[in-house]
Formats: structure tokens, C-alpha cells, sequence
């Protein structure tokens, strides 16, 4: 799959993708079935996600439930040429996951939590679902990447996509500058991008 | 701005942290300089494919099991969306959702017949929890408010005193953006004269509102004459 805009990015094409291209164009349709199977194929990451960022369950529960009931109602928001189904997908529920936290200020301590470095155990969870073999091997150049950055430019980096906290606040609860929260940042993406791509 | 200080804005921004002053210059940003920087667009791209391997830090986990039931219990049959009448002209993601079909109580759209009486006060609560609960700003649209916040994907209509349509007729409620204009639905105040319009599209979509009067069970081809329009 390549996307046709002016910027195009060449995205891997796997057989995965294809499978959504086909679900999405059934759904289109007003298909539950592909529904069903859309959601089997990525509630669990969804699931996972939202927990992550908010570090409750029914609150997780609410997010992926929105994001799929949205799915459903407009299934045109999702743009093949744009990028993989589970891209937008999981974007998808990290914008609502982070309004959620934003609107709901008594869950900080939760936020703080989840953003914290260490990986948020919680043994009421669900048992863990097991991913295709790509995402295992994606997910472990990942996270060998995060663990190549300086602990101040992952820290932010937690705090703002996994705490959901802006700039600003992050400035404010560390008692740094601004500017050092967005220096710290951009470095980060920037040594994520240079190995992810050359990972890919 | 070089490119370097572009560069952080748009780091912030695919990671949604972007608040303020930095929040508004990007928005000006991604909508004047990016579409027409070949460099900008790709350290876009790049940042946002970051963004989107970073969901992979976060381990799966299985749903409750009754999450697809309830989501099974709460699929509208795809017959009773409201999305744009003209298949060429409708803009991507445009769902009008119906108080009533979600819950919200008894405005009707796209439906004939009366409203019922006591529905107003339950859609009011329901707009002004959605304006409490996002700190909602107003802007008048003629006789009517609309309700919205910013990266929120859906808004209030709401106004009181709204005189009933001629009989035989409905108010028909279309979205502009650029030179097209997207059949929403149609609605009839209560008989009260109050409107509450619970819309999920993005209002930062759509150009302006426009409302029209239409006889009732009409084909939605095009615009007919305007009551009021204003932009969204």
C-alpha cells in the first residue's frame, strides 16, 4: 500500500494491511461481521493502550468501547492512503484516551503512574493476548529504542504520549523550563525516528 | 521560525502535548507552512509513524468479555446514519448522530411527525453536561448556539423560541465546506419553540451550518431556501 498524497511515506505492505483494506471496505458496507473480526483483530492492542494511559479499567473499557462505537458510525474517517488501518485505529484511541485524562483531573495520580517508567502491572487485569509475529518483532525493536534514550528524554517522552500531559504541565511538575521539555522531546523523536527507520 | 523550532512543534504535536500559545502556532503551522514544505511534510510523516510505534510499548490485553456485547447492543443498523444525502459531495467522516438514537431523548431528524413534550429537558441536561464537561465555547449561529471545543469531534445546536416550519414543511440542516453543501437531516423544534442538536462531526470540518425549509419527506438533491447559515 502507498499512500498517493505529496508527502507519501512507503508503507511496508504486509498481508495484515490488506486484510483491514478489505474489513474497512466491508464495514463501509454496514458489515458486522467485519466489524466483529476488526475488533477481535485489535481490541486487545486498543484495550491495551488505553489502559496504559489511564490505569483503570472501566475508564479503558469506555475508550475502546467509544472508539470502536465510532468506528462503526463513521467508518469513512479512516483514509487507506493515509497509512495502516491500525495506525489510525490506535491513534484513534490515544486522542481519547489522553481527552479522558484531560477531562477528568481527579485521575493525575493515574496518569502518573502509567507514566512512569516501569511497566504498570495491575493483577485484576485480563490475561495478556497474543500478537502477530510482525508486532513481536516491531514491538521489541521499539521498546529497544526507547531504552536507548537518555532517562530525561524518555521520561518526558512517557509523560507526554503515555501520561497525557502537555508540554507545559510537564514543565511544570518536573520544575524545568519549557523550552527544556520541548529540546527533551524533539531530541527523542528525533533518535526514535533515525532507528526505527532503520529498523523498518 | 526555522525549521528546528518547526521541528519541536511538530514532535509536540503528533504526541498530542501541545497546549496554549504553541497549541494555536501549531495549528497555524500545519494549515499556512507544512502542506507547502516538502521537508516539513516529512519530518511530519516520520514523527507521526514514531507516534504510531510507540502504541507498541503498551503490552495488549484482552477486553472484558462483555465488551463486544454491549458494543453489539449499541450498532445502529447502517440504514438509520445520517450521512450526507449526495453521494459525490460528502465529505469523509460526516455522521450526524440523532438525540434519541444515542440515548439523549426525543429530538427528531429526519423524522415526520411530532416531537415529544417532555424531551427538551432531557436534551438540554445532555448539552449542557457535554458544555460543562468540555468547557464548551458558544458562538451565535442567527437564532441559534452552537456548542463546541476545540479537538472535540462533535457539538451542540440549541436555541429556544425557534418559530415551527410552515405546515407540510420541515427545517433541513445542511453542512458547508467549500463550495459544497452536505445534507445532514431534517428537524422540527419541540412545541416549545427549543432546539437541541446533538451533531458528531467535527465542527473544525465544516465551513458553516446552513438550514434550510423543505417540504417534508423531500429528496435532499440540493439547498433550497435559506432560513439562516453562519459559519460553524
Amino acid at each position: 500500500m502507498v499512500p498517493t498524497g505529496a508527502s507519501a511515506r512507503t508503507w511496508l505492505v504486509r498481508e495484515n494491511d490488506l486484510d483491514d483494506l478489505e474489513l474497512h471496505r466491508r464495514l463501509r458496507g454496514g458489515d458486522r461481521d467485519a466489524f466483529d473480526a476488526l475488533y477481535r483483530r485489535y481490541a486487545g492492542s486498543a484495550y491495551g493502550l488505553a489502559f496504559r494511559l489511564l490505569g483503570q479499567q472501566l475508564l479503558a473499557q469506555d475508550v475502546v468501547h467509544d472508539a470502536f462505537l465510532a468506528l462503526w458510525r463513521a467508518p469513512e474517517a479512516y483514509d487507506p492512503a493515509r497509512g495502516p488501518f491500525r495506525t489510525f485505529f490506535l491513534s484513534l484511541v490515544h486522542h481519547r484516551a489522553v481527552d479522558t485524562i484531560r477531562r477528568e483531573e481527579r485521575l493525575r495520580k493515574r496518569t502518573e503512574k502509567a507514566a512512569n517508567l516501569e511497566p504498570v502491572h495491575d493483577e485484576d487485569v485480563a490475561e495478556g493476548v497474543i500478537d502477530e509475529a510482525h508486532l513481536v518483532v516491531r514491538r521489541r525493536e521499539v521498546r529497544e529504542a526507547l531504552a536507548d534514550l537518555p532517562p530525561d528524554q524518555r521520561q518526558v517522552l512517557d509523560m507526554a504520549y503515555f501520561g497525557g500531559m502537555t508540554q507545559a504541565a510537564i514543565a511544570e511538575q518536573l520544575k524545568i523550563p519549557l523550552g527544556t521539555v520541548k529540546t527533551r522531546t524533539l531530541a527523542a523523536m528525533r533518535k526514535l525516528r533515525k532507528a526505527l527507520e532503520e529498523d523498518e | 521560525m526555522n525549521h528546528d523550532a518547526i521541528d519541536e512543534l511538530l514532535a509536540a504535536y503528533v504526541l498530542r502535548s501541545l497546549s496554549g500559545p504553541d497549541a494555536h502556532e501549531a495549528d497555524l503551522l500545519l494549515s499556512d507552512h507544512v502542506p507547502t514544505c516538502a521537508s516539513c511534510r516529512a519530518t511530519l510523516d516520520a514523527f507521526q509513524a514514531v507516534a504510531s510505534d510507540l502504541t507498541l510499548d503498551a503490552d495488549p490485553i484482552a477486553p472484558p468479555e462483555t465488551l463486544l456485547p454491549r458494543l453489539h447492543r449499541e450498532l445502529e443498523p447502517r440504514s438509520r446514519r445520517w450521512v450526507g444525502g449526495r453521494a459525490g459531495a460528502v465529505a469523509a467522516g460526516v455522521v450526524v448522530a440523532v438525540a434519541g438514537f444515542a440515548g439523549l431523548g426525543g429530538f427528531v431528524l429526519g423524522q415526520n411527525g411530532g416531537t415529544p413534550a417532555d424531551g427538551s429537558a432531557a436534551d438540554l441536561a445532555a448539552a449542557l453536561e457535554f458544555a460543562k464537561e468540555h468547557d464548551a465555547a458558544t458562538s451565535d449561529l442567527g437564532p441559534v448556539t452552537a456548542w463546541e471545543a476545540p479537538g472535540v469531534e462533535e457539538f451542540y445546536i440549541t436555541g429556544t423560541e425557534i418559530p415551527q416550519p410552515p405546515t407540510g414543511s420541515v427545517y433541513r440542516l445542511w453542512l458547508l465546506s467549500g463550495s459544497q453543501a452536505t445534507y445532514l437531516g431534517d428537524f422540527r423544534p419541540y412545541a416549545d419553540g427549543t432546539v437541541i442538536l446533538h451533531i458528531q462531526v467535527d465542527p473544525t470540518r465544516a465551513d458553516g451550518l446552513l438550514v434550510t425549509v423543505e417540504p417534508e419527506g423531500s429528496t435532499p438533491s440540493q439547498p433550497g431556501a435559506p432560513v439562516w447559515s453562519s459559519a460553524a
